[in-house]
C-alpha cells in the first residue's frame, strides 16, 4: 500500500536504475519490454510529428518528450479501452499505450477524412468512443467536471468501470478543477484525477500556478488521497496508478494522483520555451530521460535485450509510423457538407437552409 | 389568460387533465420522465429534500430516492459538468440552476462541452442534458434573480433554447427536451410559475421545439414574442381588438430552433410586427426574427419591423415593473406601427 501525501516522491527506481527500497517485480520480461517499448513509440511519434510540422502537413502538435514515463505507466496502470479516460491535449503517449490507435490519431492531426472527429477540432485534440477516450477540448481543466459526472454515471450504472481524467499543473489553477474534485469527493465518485505535473503551463512556472507544496496535498481538501509520484519513474506510476485505480474500482471513492515530470520540448509548436526557462535547467531535466532511466534499470537485472534488438524494435516502430502517415496523407479531407454534420442529432431548419445557401456557393466556384 | 389555454396547435385533449400552474407542470414533466426512462437522473442546489427553492422537484426525491434526485455542491461549474459527463456515458441528466443568473460559473461548461462535444467528436460523443432555469424579471428579485441571459445561448451553435409561457407547453415542452439527443437549455419565466393554472393532460405528451403557438389570430397586426411577456402580449392584443384593430399572437416557445414559417406566414398576411421580449435590447433574439423579417418580406411590410424589450441596463431592483415591456408600453409601439 502506497502512503498519500509524501513530501518526497514515491520512487522505485534511482537515476542510475537501480531500485530504491524493497520490493519485488511483478512483471514478466515481455511486460516490462513492453513498458520500454510504448516509451520509445511515444518518443517516436513526437518526432515524426515534428518533422510533420516543420514540413507544413499540420499546424500545431504538442510535444510530450520527456514526459514518457508518466504518460504510458497511466495506461499501463488501468484497464485501457475499458476505464474511460478524459485526457488533456497532451497526451499522445497515454493514448498510444492504452490502445488508440496509431492511424486515428494521425488522421485528426491531419484532418483528414478519416478523423474520427471529422477535421472539427486544431489538430492533436484526438478523441475515440470505441477506446474510451474522451475527445480532447483545448479549454483548462475543461474536462474535469465532466470526469466527475462521467463517474457518477458509472456508479449509477452499477459499472465496475472508473474514470481517470488527466490535466497539467496549469489545470489546478482554473476554478472548474476545483469543482470538480470537490464534487466528486461529495459523490464518492469511481474518478481517479491524475497531474501530469510538467512544471511549466506555456510560459508560466509551477510557482505561478500554486502556492502550496505541490499538487497531491491539495486533495486533502476535497477528502481524497492524494499521491505524489516520480513521473520520470515507469514503474513507480504503472504501480501507484494500479493500486490506486483499483481502490477507485472498489467504491472508495476518488483519488489524485500527481506525476513529477518534466516537458522536454516547447508547449506547443507556437512556443519559444528559450523566453521564459533557462538552458540549463532543460538539459538538466534531458539527462533525467525517463527512457534512459528504464534502460538503466533492465540492465542492472540482466533484462535489458541486446543493442540489435532493441534498433530492431525502433525500427519496427519507424516503419509503422511511416507507413501510417504516408497513408494518411492521401486519405483527402472532409467536403464543405460536413460542416452542417453533427451540430445537433438532427439538421434544424435553420442549418438547412445555411448548408443550402453554401452548396449554391460551392457550385458556382 | 385562461382563455388561451392549449394553443390551437396542441394535440386533442382526450385524456384526463388536471389544473396547473406552470411550476407543478414542470414538476408533473419530470415526475413522468422519471417514471418512463431510468436514465433520468436530476440534481442541483436544493432539489433533493427541499424540493427546490420554487418547488419544481417537490417530492421527487420521496419518489425516486437519492440516487437518482439529489443536491450537489453550490457549483454551477460541477452541476453542468457533471450532467455532461453522464450524458456522455448514456444517462438523461436534468440539471436545475437555481436562478439563470448564476449560471455564469458554469457557462464554460455548456459553450465549451455541452454544445460542442457533439461536433468536436465528429458525432462520437453526445450530451444530451437539459438545464432548467428559471428566468426573467417581475418577481421584485433585483438583478441577480431577474435577467433574461437567453441571446448568449442563442448565439453558440449546439445548444437548444426553449422558454415555456403556458403550463401547458411547460410539461410538453420539458418532456420532448428531455427526450431530445442534444442539449437544451430550458428557460422557465419565473413571473408566470403561480400567475395562472390551465388544464394540463395527465397523459403523456410532447410539445415539439420549433413550432410556435398561434396564441390569436388577427389580420392587422402580429405581435410575436415569447417567455414572460406573453400574459401581456395577449392582453395588449385584446385591447387592440376593443379598438377594432385585429391582432395575431404568436408565442415562440423555443429560440433555437425557432420557427421562421410561423412568423413569416403571420406578417405577410399582416404586413406590421411588434418584437416583444424583457431581456435587454441590445443584441436581443428578436433582432435575429427581426432582421430575418425584413430579409424575406421587406416589400410586403407596412411598416418597420418593431421591437418592445428591456432595457440595456442591469436589471434594476426598485423600478422592477418599469423595466419590464408591459402592456402599455406594447400598446404605444402597436400605435406607431399601426400610424406608419
Amino acid at each position: 500500500m502506497f502512503k498519500p501525501f509524501t513530501d518526497q516522491p514515491i520512487v522505485r527506481i534511482g537515476e542510475d536504475g537501480k531500485k530504491i527500497g524493497r520490493w519485488s517485480l511483478d512483471l514478466e520480461a515481455a511486460q516490462l519490454l513492453r513498458l520500454w517499448r510504448d516509451m520509445v513509440r511515444a518518443r517516436i511519434f513526437d518526432e515524426k510529428l515534428v518533422t510533420l510540422l516543420r514540413q507544413g502537413k499540420t499546424s500545431f502538435y504538442a510535444q510530450s518528450s520527456g514526459m514518457e514515463a508518466t504518460q504510458v505507466g497511466i495506461a499501463h496502470g488501468i484497464r485501457a479501452g475499458y476505464d474511460w479516460v478524459w485526457p488533456y491535449y497532451r497526451d499522445q503517449g497515454l493514448a498510444l499505450a492504452a490502445g488508440f490507435p496509431l492511424k486515428d490519431l494521425v488522421a485528426q492531426s491531419l484532418g483528414t477524412n478519416d478523423d474520427l472527429c471529422k477535421g472539427r477540432q486544431m489538430p492533436h485534440h484526438f478523441g475515440s468512443a470505441e477506446h474510451r477516450f474522451v475527445s480532447i477540448s483545448s479549454s483548462i481543466a475543461n474536462q474535469v467536471a465532466p470526469a466527475t459526472g462521467t463517474a457518477m454515471a458509472q456508479k449509477y450504472l452499477g459499472s465496475d468501470e472508473i474514470t481517470v481524467c488527466t490535466f497539467g499543473d496549469g489545470a489546478t489553477s482554473e476554478g472548474d478543477w476545483h469543482a470538480g474534485l470537490n464534487m466528486a469527493g461529495v459523490a464518492k465518485a469511481p474518478v481517479l484525477f491524475v497531474c501530469e505535473n510538467n512544471q511549466w503551463a506555456i510560459s508560466a512556472g509551477i510557482a505561478t500556478q500554486t502556492a502550496s507544496q505541490g499538487i497531491a496535498i491539495k486533495a486533502k481538501a476535497y477528502g481524497m488521497p492524494g499521491y505524489f509520484v516520480d513521473g520520470q519513474d515507469v514503474l513507480a506510476v504503472r504501480e501507484v496508478i494500479r493500486e490506486v485505480a483499483e481502490r477507485v474500482r472498489s467504491g472508495e471513492g476518488p483519488a489524485l494522483v500527481e506525476c513529477l515530470t518534466y516537458r522536454i520540448g516547447t508547449h506547443s509548436s507556437a512556443d519559444d520555451d528559450s523566453r521564459y526557462r533557462s538552458r540549463e535547467e532543460v538539459e538538466l531535466w534531458r539527462g533525467r530521460d525517463p527512457i534512459r532511466r528504464f534502460e538503466r534499470f533492465l540492465e542492472a537485472e540482466g533484462l535489458l535485450p541486446d543493442a540489435e534488438t532493441l534498433s530492431g524494435i525502433r525500427a519496427e516502430i519507424n516503419a509503422e509510423i511511416d507507413g501510417v502517415l504516408a497513408e494518411a496523407e492521401n486519405n483527402g479531407y472532409p467536403t464543405w457538407d460536413s460542416m452542417f454534420d453533427d451540430v445537433y442529432a438532427d439538421l434544424p431548419p435553420h442549418l438547412e437552409e445555411q448548408r443550402e445557401f453554401l452548396r449554391r456557393e460551392q457550385e458556382a466556384l | 389568460m385562461t382563455a388561451v389555454a392549449g394553443a390551437p396547435q396542441t394535440p386533442q385533449q382526450e385524456a384526463k387533465t388536471v389544473q396547473l400552474n406552470l411550476i407543478q407542470a414542470v414538476n408533473l414533466a419530470l415526475r413522468e420522465e422519471m417514471r418512463s426512462d431510468e436514465r433520468v437522473l436530476i440534481f442541483g442546489e436544493d432539489v433533493g429534500a427541499r424540493g427546490g427553492v420554487f418547488l419544481a422537484t417537490d417530492g421527487l426525491q420521496a419518489e425516486f430516492g437519492a440516487q437518482r434526485v439529489f443536491d450537489t455542491p453550490l457549483s454551477e461549474a460541477s452541476i453542468v459538468g457533471a450532467a455532461v459527463g453522464m450524458a456522455v456515458r448514456g444517462l438523461r441528466p436534468v440539471a436545475e440552476i437555481q436562478f439563470a443568473d448564476y449560471m455564469y460559473p458554469g457557462i464554460d461548461q455548456i459553450f465549451s462541452q455541452a454544445a460542442k462535444i457533439r461536433y468536436r467528436s465528429g458525432g462520437q460523443f453526445t450530451a444530451p442534458l437539459v438545464i432548467r432555469t428559471p428566468s426573467g424579471g417581475g418577481v421584485r428579485g433585483g438583478h441577480h434573480h431577474s435577467q433574461s441571459p437567453e441571446a448568449y445561448y442563442t448565439h453558440t451553435p449546439g445548444l437548444k433554447v426553449v422558454m415555456p409561457s403556458t403550463p401547458f407547453d411547460a410539461k410538453g415542452l420539458l418532456k420532448a427536451s428531455i427526450r431530445l439527443d442534444d442539449p437544451v437549455i430550458f428557460f422557465e419565466p419565473k413571473r408566470l410559475y403561480r400567475a395562472f393554472k390551465e388544464e394540463v393532460p395527465e397523459d403523456d405528451y410532447t410539445v415539439p421545439l420549433g413550432k410556435a403557438a398561434l396564441r390569436r389570430e388577427g389580420h392587422d397586426l402580429s405581435i410575436i414574442g415569447y417567455g414572460g411577456v406573453m400574459p401581456d402580449a395577449i392582453k395588449a392584443a385584446a385591447a387592440l381588438e376593443k379598438e377594432g384593430i385585429s391582432v395575431e399572437v404568436i408565442d415562440l416557445r423555443s429560440l433555437i430552433p425557432w420557427d421562421k414559417e410561423a412568423v413569416l406566414e403571420s406578417a405577410a398576411k399582416t404586413g406590421r410586427v411588434l418584437l416583444v421580449s424583457e431581456a435587454p435590447r441590445t443584441a436581443n433574439f428578436m433582432g435575429e426574427v427581426a432582421y430575418v423579417v425584413q430579409e424575406e418580406l421587406f416589400d410586403q411590410l407596412q411598416a418597420p419591423v418593431m421591437q418592445v424589450a428591456g432595457f440595456d441596463t442591469p436589471y434594476p431592483y426598485a423600478l422592477d415593473k418599469t423595466y419590464l415591456p408591459g402592456v402599455n408600453r406594447m400598446l404605444r409601439a402597436a400605435a406607431r406601427l399601426l400610424e406608419y
